[in-house]
Formats: structure tokens, C-alpha cells, sequence
């Protein structure tokens, strides 16, 4: 239908100001219904700026932003029909669980033998039944979090915003806690927008990922995508690790670009090349398991020595130092290298032919 | 080697000043005690007179003026004051936020009788108020608010004003906002907002402020004196009175010990009202 | 630039109204006693007719004025710094160490917060009849030094409270006796704590008038208490003059302190947000 969009949440051309600093400079982004969508990038990158102007926290310096197709430039927070998630939970502490997550649905006139339902649902949902009359500062971490999630699930929220939720739980409550959060979005089909600096938690939850860096979507792609094939240099060292490599421009045409690094040839995308001239210098960036080691004697882009031995239970990580390179990275899985490559070993360096990306130098 | 150096040295001195503290405040106990000598100004032998006379009417009276005096300047100093320390927090210009904090400290280290002083002035039938409502031709004669309850409650306010928006203003900042964004997230308007989550969380800084503006107003003198002109009288009043018109130290003294009774007899029922409160905060 | 809806921006606007009112009410009293001061007449009237300097001649001339504020710098410079020194010393064993009675001596001596002034007053007037103790500066040093110290244990407290220990540790593990460390480890941290609790306890001490209009004679007569007599005698604008003063040079010694130490982060109000 002309002028209906598909988008839950759209966000046409925002730029927001803090004095001098720009936060966000034109950036637009659809958010499609039911779609987990995870803005990433370091501190000030404006992801959260973002999140609050979809929240209406803040009101935009230019552009606007539609919830379900209407524009909510001028609509105060308490009439969006949003769920919220705080990085600290923001549990009413002179409330009980039942009163808290009960909160959205009282100032919704929701009847109290109905409230009382939907709270037990809820509550079950999160696998918290029997706790209504707790107090928050009686729970634990991951249970104030689900609590936190229960309040902003039971009012069938139009979407869900969570503002890096999970940064305060230690690594394996953060795992089960992300696996839960994502089967119960599915469940309900919950648009959701995530904010978090950690990029394996982006990679990891979205259906697709906003890489950001200085008021600026980068890359905007599955998470496949946005790792697989980086559109710049910011997005290609931000998201997983990775090697950065000095190398040289052979040729460039319409399947791609060959790099060459010592005898090794590697093909990748060709945009970044257009009109750049052969020998030109190229960074290259290698993935940590797109590294292989060889004898030092055969052919191959380079040759090092190995410098550390960093073991990880299922894979080992080498560290390699390399002349006229920064230090390598270099992921094997298994415990093979332990023995394999062990300290101070030279050795010759292997680079996948394909998959992986380059820039021109700076 | 002591393991607590300086432990002796640095606790002689302040226990010497509590004991003369305590040695002051035993001697009024003690004078309470006292018969009372007239004409002299020592006291004669032990006697409960003192505090019997204490239940008579006129003295009784005394004591529920004060009471009603100090319950109702405390309540409307927080009914004034809240939204003042409300402002105070949540103005975020900075020069904006330090006008306002000076202004409302300042009166608190100006002294008992410049304030009064200066209300005197407002309150008089030549004053302000009364000059003001005869210029816009309002009145012909001048309302009376000198030596009214009413003046000395208006005075009392305003000098217990700054001290309760402050202890308000410090228990309103260290409410974490998003509490406030949570509540705004999950549909609640503004007044709801400040129904349900602020006014909740604040109870315990509004308790601290209520008890102490209590305590400050019972502890006023300058006030009621010059104001009230001895029709409206607060134990302070007629403390001074007995003691240096009449020289009746004796009585002087059990009015004291029964004020004190009071205060603290208040003070602990307010602090029980707090204790529901106490929790709240806890993260 | 929050989005707010009509009903926020005319509750925004009903709240900045009755704050104004309240600033008025807070206000008030200073303007109109500004503006009585400068009156010309002798009586308290208002608005004033003609316009003058001469109260505030007359409030620098008068003899009682004189004294008062000359007994008045005597006492509080006595009382502040003696409860300085003991205040410091004691809120330091109240953070370091427990021993026996310190509860005790704590409650004691921060109890002059809930007990009025008149009855200090009172004591102390009983307390120095019965040991024959002259009614010089002494007792209403004494008296001064009970009523400010709570302010200055609490102000010091707080200060020792956020002050790290490593730092002393560090200094005792390079082999600083004790009595060096607090000389110059402690007590230099601790500046800024130590100068606003003297500073807080002088100003309460000076404008004290309540306990002192007990313990203090003739002889020995705060200003507050020179203010009192002379407001029972006298109706012209004088006081009114030395009021205006009084109100300047408070403000803008408030002002002062606001802009060096930050009034905000002294009276425990977070600034951020």
C-alpha cells in the first residue's frame, strides 16, 4: 500500500546535537516488525542516543522517527508504547515483583484480577513463578534481570528496547541469559532494538546488526555479513579480531581484487578499489582462523616466530611476530598446536586465498 | 608499638567537653528540683513543686502552642519546600541551579534576629504587606499580623525553610532518574511519576527534614519574642522570661527539662514513622 | 528537547510559577529591608519617602554595634578553633578506632543538635552560678564550642569517610611514624573538609544569639544579642541598615564558597544529571 511502511520502527534522517558534540548525524535505519536488531559500536558512538530517541528521552535536532508508521517526534515516553530494559534494572525498591512488573499494566487500567494473570504468566515466562512477593534487593543479579524483562513484557510492548542488559552478569549467567532473551522474542515475535559494546553479543542474538562509530551506521547486515565481508576498515577491525596486514595491489576487475603479501595471492572485493592503481599499498584484514602455519621453508606470504601461547580450553591462540608486521593472531582449534608450534619456533604464514577483505592504505 | 596511636590524646578533649556538657545540662536538672527563693537568686532545698506547677493550665496551655506552633510551621515549611529542593534538583543550568542554591542557603547563616528583624518590617501595620494592600486600595485599615500566631508561624517558615529544602534536596538527588525513565516507559504520566516512585523514594529525606525542622523551630526564641510580643508565647519565651524577669531559675530550669521530655517524646515517634521507609534505596 | 505532550509543558510551566512564588516568599524579607534601610525618616515605615545613607553611618557608629561584633569576632574565633581541634581529633578516633564509651561521647556531643539553645543557654548560666565561674568570654566560649561542634565532628567525619587510606599506608610502609603520617599525609587531605567545617562552625558561632543572649553580659555582648536590645528599644531603620550588611556580606561570602569548594558537593547534593 503506497505510504504504509513495513517498518515497526523507522528512523528518517535523525541528527541530535549535545552542544558542540554531534551524536548522531543523519542516520537512518528500519527496523522490521518482529526483527532483533542490535546497535554496536564503542562508547559515544551514539547507539544509545539512539535507543533514547526511539525511548523519548531525547526529541531529535533534525529528521524523525515512526513507531508502527506513525511519527513520534513530539510524543512524551509515556504515551510510546514501549518496553524498556535499564543497564541497572531500575526495580521500584519500595515495590514488590508483583507490583513491579504490575506497573505498566495499572497505568494502562488493566483490572486487577487480570493484572493478577498476566503477572503469573509473565512471571513463568521468565521462570520466576512464585516470586510476587519478593522485594527486588532480595534477588539476585540474573533474577532482578528477569524481573526487569517480565515488567517490560507484560504489556505487550509495540517494541523493546534494552539498553546493554547484560553487561553486569558474569560470563556464563550473560550467556543463558542472552539464549533466553532471544527464545522468548521469537516466541512472541518482539521488535526489539539491543544496544551493546560487546560485539560476539551481537553476533550472537541479531537478525541483523548496526555497526556505529561517531554518529554513523557503518555497515548495516546480518551478522554473517557485517563479519564475512566488512564494508570499512572500522567495521572490519571492530566486529571479531583480526589481523591487519601490509600487502600490495595487483589487479583489480569486475570479480574482484588480487592482493599480493610475500608469495601468497589473496582475492577480495573489488569496491573498495575502484580507480586505484596497480602496486598501490593495501591493508589487508585476515581473520585469526583464515592464518595457517606452515614450514618456514615453503612458500608463503611471510615468516615469523611464534611469541606466545595463549590456551583456551578448545582452541589455542598463537601469537606471532612477524618483521615489518604488528604482532599475529592466529586461532587453531583443538591443543595440537601446543605441541606442533611450540615457543620460539620460526615459522611460515598461510593466507586463505578467499574470504578475506582489504583497503587501501592510509 | 600502640597499635591505636594518639587514641588517648585525641579522645581527652572531647570527652572533657561532653562532660562539661553533661555537668550543664545536670545542673539544670538539678535547679529543676529546686524550690524557688524570691528575691534571691539561689535556689532553696528539693522539691517537685516545679514540675507540678508545670500542670497548670495557663502553663499547659504553653506547652500545646508550642507543640502546635512547631507541627504546623514543619508541615508547611515541607509543603513550601519541596518544590523548591525539587527545582534545585532538577535545574539543569549550572549558574541557574547555583543562584538558586545561594539563594536559599544564604538566610541560613544570616541569624535569629536579622530575619526576624526583617519580618517585622514586612509584617507591620506601617510595613510592607499592609503598605502594599492600602496602596492597591484593597483594605483601609491595617490587618493585623504582628503579635499573631499566624505572623510568627509565616517568620518561623521562613526561617526553617532552608535548612529542610537542603536535607530534601541532598535525599532528592541520590534518587537514581532512571527510576523516573522506567516508570515513563512503562506508561505512567508525570503526576503519577511523582505519586508513585519520587514522593515514595524521598520519604526517608522527607522524615529527616520534618524532624529537624521540628527540632529547630522548638529550639527558636528571637522569633516568637519579637514577633509575638509576648501574646504568643513558645516555652523558649517563657523560659527567658522566668529566668531573667522574675529570677525564677528554679522553674526556668523544670520548663527546660520538660521541653526536652517533649522534643524527645516527638522525636522518637516521628523516627518510628520512619522505620517503614528505611529500606527503601536499598539497591 | 524532551518530547512532552501539552499536559507536561503546562505542568512544567504551573511548577515554575509556584517556585517563583516560593523564591518571592524567600526573597522578601531581604528586599524590604533593603529598601527600609535606605529610608530617610526615623520611623519604621514603608515605602520610604525620602532616601538616605545615615542608618547605615549610624549602624557603624553605635558604640553597642561596635562591641558587639568586636566580643562577637573574639568568641567565635575562640570557639571555632577550639572546636576545630577537637572536633578533628575526636571524628578521627570515631572513624579509626571502637573503643569503650565512644558511643557515649559521640551522642553526648551531637546531641546540641536536638536540645534548643535555651536550654544550653540555661545550663551553662546555672552551671557557671554554681562553680562561681565569672560570666566572662570563657562560658560563652565554652557554650559556643557545645553548640558548633555536631558541625564540625560531622564535617570532618564525612571528610575522613572518603579519604582513601592507601595513601597513609603507602606513606607508613615507606617508614613515616604514625605522628608524621597525620601531619603530612592526613591532615593535608584533609584540608579542604577541615576549612569548611571551621568556616560553617564560625559563622553559626557568630550569628549564634539564643544561648548566648543567656550566657552573655553586658560586658561580653554578641552582635546578635547588641541587635535584640536595640530592636526592643529603638524602631528607626538602623537594624535595618545593619541587616543590608549583614545580608551582603553573607551572600557574597556563600557565593564565594559556592564558586571554590562547589556548595553543591558540601551539602551532599549530586551534581550530576
Amino acid at each position: 500500500m503506497p505510504g504504509q511502511s513495513e517498518a515497526a520502527v523507522r528512523f528518517d534522517a535523525v541528527t541530535k546535537r549535545f552542544g558542540d558534540v554531534v551524536a548522531l548525524d543523519d542516520v537512518s535505519l528500519d527496523i522490521g516488525r518482529g526483527e532483533f536488531m542490535t546497535l554496536l559500536g564503542p562508547s559515544g558512538c551514539g547507539k544509545t542516543t539512539l535507543l533514547r530517541l526511539a525511548a523519548g528521552f531525547l526529541g531529535p535536532d533534525a529528521g524523525s522517527i515512526a513507531i508502527d508508521g506513525k511519527c513520534v517526534n513530539q510524543l512524551p515516553t509515556y504515551k510510546r508504547e514501549i518496553g524498556m530494559m535499564f543497564q541497572n534494572y531500575a526495580l521500584f525498591p519500595h515495590m514488590s515483583v508483583a507490583d513491579n512488573i504490575a506497573y505498566g499494566l495499572k497505568t494502562r487500567h488493566v483490572p486487577r484480577q487480570e493484572c493478577r494473570k498476566r503477572v503469573g504468566d509473565v512471571l513463568a515466562l521468565v521462570k520466576l513463578a512464585g516470586m510476587e512477593d519478593r522485594r527486588p534487593r532480595q534477588l539476585s543479579g540474573g533474577q532482578q534481570q528477569r524481573v526487569a524483562l517480565a515488567r517490560a513484557l507484560v504489556i505487550n510492548p509495540t517494541v523493546l528496547l534494552l539498553d546493554e542488559p547484560f553487561s553486569a552478569l558474569d560470563k556464563n549467567l550473560r550467556a543463558a541469559m542472552q539464549v533466553e532473551l532471544r527464545e522468548i522474542q521469537r516466541t512472541l515475535g518482539l521488535t526489539t532494538i539491543f544496544v551493546t559494546h560487546d560485539q560476539s553479543e551481537a553476533l550472537s542474538l541479531s537478525d541483523r546488526m548496526a555497526v556505529m562509530s561517531e554518529g554513523k551506521i557503518r555497515q548495516l547486515g546480518t551478522p554473517l555479513e557485517v563479519y564475512r565481508t566488512p564494508r570499512d576498515r572500522f567495521v572490519a577491525s571492530f566486529v571479531g579480531d583480526t589481523n591487519r596486514l601490509r600487502g600490495r595491489l595487483v589487479s583489480v576487475d569486475a570479480t574482484g581484487a588480487v592482493i599480493a603479501l610475500g608469495a601468497a595471492r589473496m582475492k577480495v572485493p573489488a569496491e573498495p578499489f575502484s580507480g586505484r592503481g596497480a602496486s598501490s599499498a593495501v591493508d589487508l584484514f585476515v581473520r585469526p582462523e583464515q592464518l595457517r602455519l606452515v614450514n618456514s621453508a615453503e612458500p608463503c606470504a611471510m615468516t615469523g616466530r611464534i611469541a606466545a601461547q595463549v590456551y583456551q580450553g578448545g582452541h589455542v591462540d598463537l601469537q606471532i611476530d612477524c618483521s615489518g608486521h604488528d604482532r599475529l593472531l592466529l586461532r587453531s582449534a583443538g591443543d595440537q598446536a601446543l605441541m606442533r608450534w611450540p615457543l620460539g619456533t620460526e615459522v611460515g604464514i598461510a593466507i586463505d586465498a578467499e574470504g578475506c577483505t582489504a583497503f587501501p592504505a592510509e | 608499638m600502640n597499635q591505636r596511636p594518639f587514641l588517648r590524646s585525641f579522645t581527652a578533649p572531647a570527652a572533657l567537653c561532653a562532660l562539661g556538657f553533661v555537668a550543664a545540662m545536670a545542673a539544670v536538672l538539678q535547679y529543676s528540683l529546686r524550690a524557688y527563693v524570691p528575691g534571691s537568686l539561689d535556689p532553696g532545698g528539693f522539691t517537685l513543686a516545679n514540675f507540678a506547677d508545670l500542670l497548670k493550665p495557663l502553663y499547659a496551655r504553653v506547652f500545646l502552642d508550642t507543640v502546635g506552633i512547631c507541627a504546623l510551621t514543619a508541615i508547611a515549611t515541607l509543603l513550601v519546600g519541596y518544590p523548591l529542593a525539587y527545582a534545585l534538583v532538577r535545574i539543569a543550568h549550572p549558574l541557574l541551579k547555583s543562584a538558586l542554591l545561594v539563594v536559599v542557603v544564604t538566610p541560613l547563616f544570616l541569624g535569629e534576629v536579622v530575619r526576624t528583624y526583617a519580618w517585622i518590617i514586612v509584617l507591620g501595620n506601617n510595613g510592607f504587606i499592609n503598605s502594599l494592600l492600602r496602596g492597591l486600595g484593597l483594605i483601609d485599615q491595617p490587618i493585623q499580623l504582628m503579635f499573631t500566631t499566624f505572623g510568627v508561624v509565616v517568620a518561623l517558615v521562613h526561617v526553617t525553610l532552608p535548612v529542610l529544602v537542603i536535607m530534601l534536596a541532598a535525599a532528592l538527588s541520590h534518587i537514581d532518574r532512571d527510576y523516573q525513565r522506567a516508570a515513563e516507559s512503562l506508561g505512567a504520566g508525570p503526576i503519577r511519576v511523582f505519586l508513585t516512585v519520587t514522593l515514595p523514594l524521598s520519604m526517608p529525606g522527607v522524615i529527616a527534614g520534618v524532624t529537624t525542622a521540628f527540632a529547630w523551630t522548638f529550639s527558636a526564641f528571637a522569633t516568637p519574642q519579637l514577633i509575638g510580643g509576648g501574646r504568643v508565647n513558645m516555652i523558649s519565651n517563657l523560659v527567658y522570661q522566668l529566668g531573667f524577669a522574675s529570677f525564677n531559675f528554679p522553674f526556668a530550669a523544670a520548663l527546660c527539662v520538660a521541653g526536652l521530655a517533649l522534643t524527645i517524646t516527638v522525636l522518637a515517634i516521628l523516627r518510628q514513622a520512619a522505620k517503614p521507609f528505611e529500606n527503601i534505596g536499598a539497591h | 528537547m524532551t518530547p512532552r505532550s501539552t499536559y507536561q509543558r503546562m505542568l512544567g510551566w504551573g511548577g515554575r510559577c509556584v517556585v517563583s512564588l516560593i523564591l518571592a516568599f524567600l526573597l522578601l524579607p531581604a528586599i524590604v529591608v533593603t529598601i527600609a534601610a535606605f529610608n530617610d525618616k526615623a520611623i519604621l515605615s514603608f515605602p520610604p519617602q525620602a532616601w538616605s545613607w545615615r542608618w547605615f553611618a549610624r549602624a557603624l557608629d553605635y558604640p553597642d554595634f561596635r562591641e558587639g561584633f568586636h566580643n562577637g569576632l573574639i568568641v567565635t574565633a575562640w570557639a571555632s578553633t577550639i572546636a576545630l581541634m577537637v572536633g578533628a581529633m575526636f571524628a578521627f578516633v570515631i572513624d579509626r578506632y571502637s573503643f569503650p564509651l565512644k558511643r557515649a561521647i559521640e551522642g553526648v556531643l551531637v546531641s546540641p543538635l536536638v536540645i534548643p539553645h535555651f536550654t544550653v543557654g540555661l545550663g551553662f548560666l546555672i552551671l557557671a552560678a554554681q562553680i562561681g565561674w565569672s560570666r566572662g568570654f570563657a562560658v560563652v566560649i565554652a557554650c559556643h564550642v557545645i553548640l558548633v561542634l555536631p558541625f564540625v565532628l560531622r564535617s570532618v567525619y564525612v571528610s575522613l569517610r572518603n579519604l582513601d587510606q592507601s595513601f597513609e599506608q603507602a606513606a607508613a610502609s615507606l617508614g613515616a611514624t604514625p605522628l608524621r603520617v597525620l601531619l603530612t599525609v592526613t591532615l593535608p587531605l584533609l584540608l579542604p573538609g577541615l576549612v569548611s567545617g571551621w568556616l560553617f562552625a564560625a559563622i553559626l558561632s557568630f550569628n549564634e544569639f539564643t544561648a548566648s543572649l543567656f550566657v552573655t553580659s553586658q560586658r561580653t555582648q554578641t552582635l546578635p544579642v547588641a541587635m535584640y536590645n536595640y530592636v526592643r528599644e529603638f524602631a528607626d531603620p538602623s537594624m535595618a541598615a545593619l541587616s543590608v550588611m549583614y545580608i551582603v556580606a553573607t551572600a557574597a561570602l556563600i557565593a564565594f564558597a559556592n564558586a571554590f569548594l562547589g556548595l553543591g558537593k558540601v551539602l551532599n547534593i549530586e551534581q550530576s544529571e
